[in-house]
């Protein structure tokens, strides 16, 4: 399971796509089962320069019967800092945050990957 | 303290206007991405995880108190309410708006600041002494040359587009606060044998996936030719200095690659093709001295019986004088060093009110003047010992009395992958783990000066290669792993420190850490930093304990 992820061009909030439209919390994200569907978003997502910067899809795995990022660093983007609990996405609270602190997948993030290939 | 004239206001103000224009036409879609991302880094102004992030240069960690409370301001108004001084003692706010970037330029443009050249392949802040202008080692103010090479540096078009970036430090004496060996280019204050006064030149030091301490190419550069010769080296580096490989381009490669000796021959070479008239004229520099000019001290005794009796009913008072205090040159004054380091906190966050609350102490009691350290900790460089309880007072009420710097709990940690596109690992939880650890400051105490420094990634922000232990956050088949070096320091004996054995998961890091210090005790002889000890018994005491934990 995928999904696709950017961040804002106005204020570079993280947010995810869903339905050609980006949102701001991880539980509202579009999940792509399809490999090309994620690819054909990622593609769309790609046209809205003025919308988003710098698209990619994560990886998903299960967490707590809910979708978390495979990747710590995409956990820490749909959540916020660890330093303060109270900052970022995270200060909402509820299952579906706690869901993406209780994951435990391990993988390297492809958003770092690209950044790295990018330099 | 140096003020801007007119040109330098006219010029800030134009910089603004021309960045908030670029910002319409980038949200407008008059301009791709890949072509605004320049502009906004020559503004720095960085996309992290998060938000954007804005580097405000505060050139050689030097504020006024307005300027400390423009920041504060800022932090106020734009991000959390708070910001982030770093290890080239500039200052970073995380949660940044793109729209807001343009507004926040103008408020610092009025306080004759801004973010140019905090990114990119330019000549960056230069980390001058925390303690210049109050310290009886120096031989001369490193401000002064600082502010020359700001100017000198800012926006010069042959510089501006180097190989990779280019860090200066100065040292105005023998003692070394700014880790001066591991720059590309290091200036430590040299007088000469007619006590003249000069530089001892170091090139080609530096951190990151390379680590140099760097080799002194010019013994003693006498310091009228300063300028010259800076001119030279970065020619040479210009001409010769790596574009093929982002990782090979910095100086240290270049040094290393030709050799000490023949990359000083080919500066030698250039220099004297430049010639005198590529230095400052003596007019120029006593004019920028002129605003450095000595503060208005009252005379003193150098006791002082307030202090004194404070100190006597306040062990708390008592115990920040012992660790937070360093000699100031005149009697009856001390420098005190405010640690951004309270146990379980961000290394070198500071909120916008303990801001508020510096500004107003440095100008009730301290000359108007504030410093920036490279391990993340603030100076009030000129403080009167009567005044010192009421100083300790006031930082208190807002957290900042915490009575430890160079002790084990000040530890510099770079944001890591907590806010940073780049990083492989957390640092500052870390760093708060270990300051638990050792919130025990009788215990800290005993243990004396043990300088910690995490790094997120490679790039070694967190400078530790030179840490007494330095820890570096690695990705492991996307987990957090730290691996530990001991033995490094970025003081006068700069070293680079070796590594300890395998990384360790994070659960483990502040234990290894509590292990090491338990052999240090064990094997300390005569009042040895652990720094000494490490250096008399070298690594296997300290990995065999903690690998023999592990099994």
């Amino acid at each position: 399971m995928r999904a696709l992820t950017a961040n804002r061009l106005t204020d570079g909030e993280v947010v995810f796509w869903k339905a050609g439209a980006w949102v701001e919390r991880f539980a509202d994200a579009e999940l792509f089962e399809d490999a090309e569907a994620g690819e054909a978003a990622e593609a769309s997502a790609k046209t809205q320069q003025t919308v988003i910067v710098e698209p990619y899809l994560i990886d998903l795995i299960e967490s707590e019967s809910l979708w978390a990022p495979l990747s710590y660093r995409e956990r820490l983007r749909a959540l916020g800092p660890t330093n303060h609990l109270h900052h970022g996405k995270q200060a909402e609270g509820g299952a579906a945050i706690e869901a993406l602190q209780h994951a435990s997948g391990a993988a390297r993030s492809s958003g770092r990957v690209n950044l790295i290939k990018r330099k | 303290m140096y003020r801007y004239d007119t040109l330098d206001k006219e010029f800030l103000a134009d910089r603004a206007a021309e960045f908030r224009e670029q910002v319409g036409r980038r949200l407008a879609g008059e301009i791709t991405e890949d072509q605004f991302k320049m502009i906004r880094l020559m503004n720095g102004l960085y996309l992290q995880l998060h938000a954007y992030m804005l580097r405000i240069a505060v050139p050689y960690g030097a504020l006024n108190p307005t300027q400390m409370r423009a920041l504060a301001q800022i932090g106020r108004k734009y991000d959390k309410g708070y910001g982030h001084f770093t290890t080239r003692t500039n200052l970073q706010f995380h949660w940044i708006k793109l729209a807001d970037a343009p507004d926040i330029l103008d408020a610092l443009a009025a306080v004759d600041m801004h973010a140019i050249q905090t990114s990119g392949n330019c000549i960056r802040n230069t980390t001058a002494d925390p303690f210049a202008g109050a310290t009886a080692e120096e031989i001369d103010d490193p401000r002064v040359w600082s502010e020359a090479i700001r100017q000198w540096s800012s926006l010069h078009p042959e510089f501006s587009f180097l190989p990779r970036k280019f860090k200066v430090a100065i040292t105005g004496s023998a003692k070394d606060r700014t880790a001066a060996k591991v720059h590309d280019i290091g200036l430590m204050m040299r007088r000469g044998r007619d006590g003249a006064f000069g530089f001892e030149v170091i090139v080609g030091g530096g951190l990151g996936r390379t680590p140099y301490v760097g080799p002194t190419i010019n013994e003693f550069l006498p310091a009228n030719r300063l300028f010259s010769y800076l001119e030279a080296v970065l020619r040479v580096y210009n001409r010769h200095g790596r574009r093929d490989n982002i990782y090979k381009a910095r100086i240290k490669i270049l040094v290393a690659a030709l050799g000490a000796e023949e990359f000083a021959r080919q500066v030698k070479e250039e220099w004297e093709k430049i010639g005198p008239a590529g230095d400052l004229p003596d007019t120029e520099i006593a004019r920028i001295r002129g605003a450095f000019v000595p503060m208005d001290f009252d005379t003193l005794v150098n006791r002082s019986e307030a202090f004194e009796a404070a100190k006597a009913a306040d062990p708390a008072l008592a115990r920040f004088a012992r660790n937070n205090l360093r000699e100031h040159k005149r009697p009856g004054y001390t420098i005190v060093e405010i640690s951004l380091k309270a146990i379980g906190e961000t290394p070198g966050d500071a909120t916008s009110d303990q801001m508020d609350v510096v500004a107003d102490l440095a100008e009730r009691y301290g000359h108007g003047d504030i410093r920036v350290t490279h391990e993340q900790n603030l100076v009030l460089p000129h403080v009167k010992l009567d005044d010192l309880a009421a100083v300790h007072a006031g930082l208190k009420a807002v957290g900042l009395a915490t009575p430890n710097v160079n002790l084990i709990s000040d530890i510099i940690a770079c944001p890591g992958l907590d806010y940073c596109a780049l990083a492989n690992a957390r640092a500052i939880p870390i760093a708060q783990d270990i300051a638990r650890t050792f919130a025990d400051q009788d215990r800290a105490e005993l243990i004396g000066e043990l300088k910690i420094k995490i790094s997120g990634c490679i790039n070694a922000c967190g400078h530790h290669h030179v840490g007494h232990i330095g820890i570096l956050g690695v990705d492991k088949k996307g987990e957090e792993f730290y691996q530990l070096t001991l033995g490094g320091s970025g003081a006068e004996d700069a070293a680079v420190g070796s590594m300890l054995g395998p990384a360790l998961p994070a659960g483990r890091v502040a234990g290894a850490i509590d292990t090491m210090v338990d052999v240090y005790l064990r094997e300390r002889q005569d009042g040895e930093r652990f720094l000494d000890t490490f250096r008399r018994t070298g690594v296997t005491p300290f990995k065999e304990a903690v690998y023999a934990d592990a099994n």
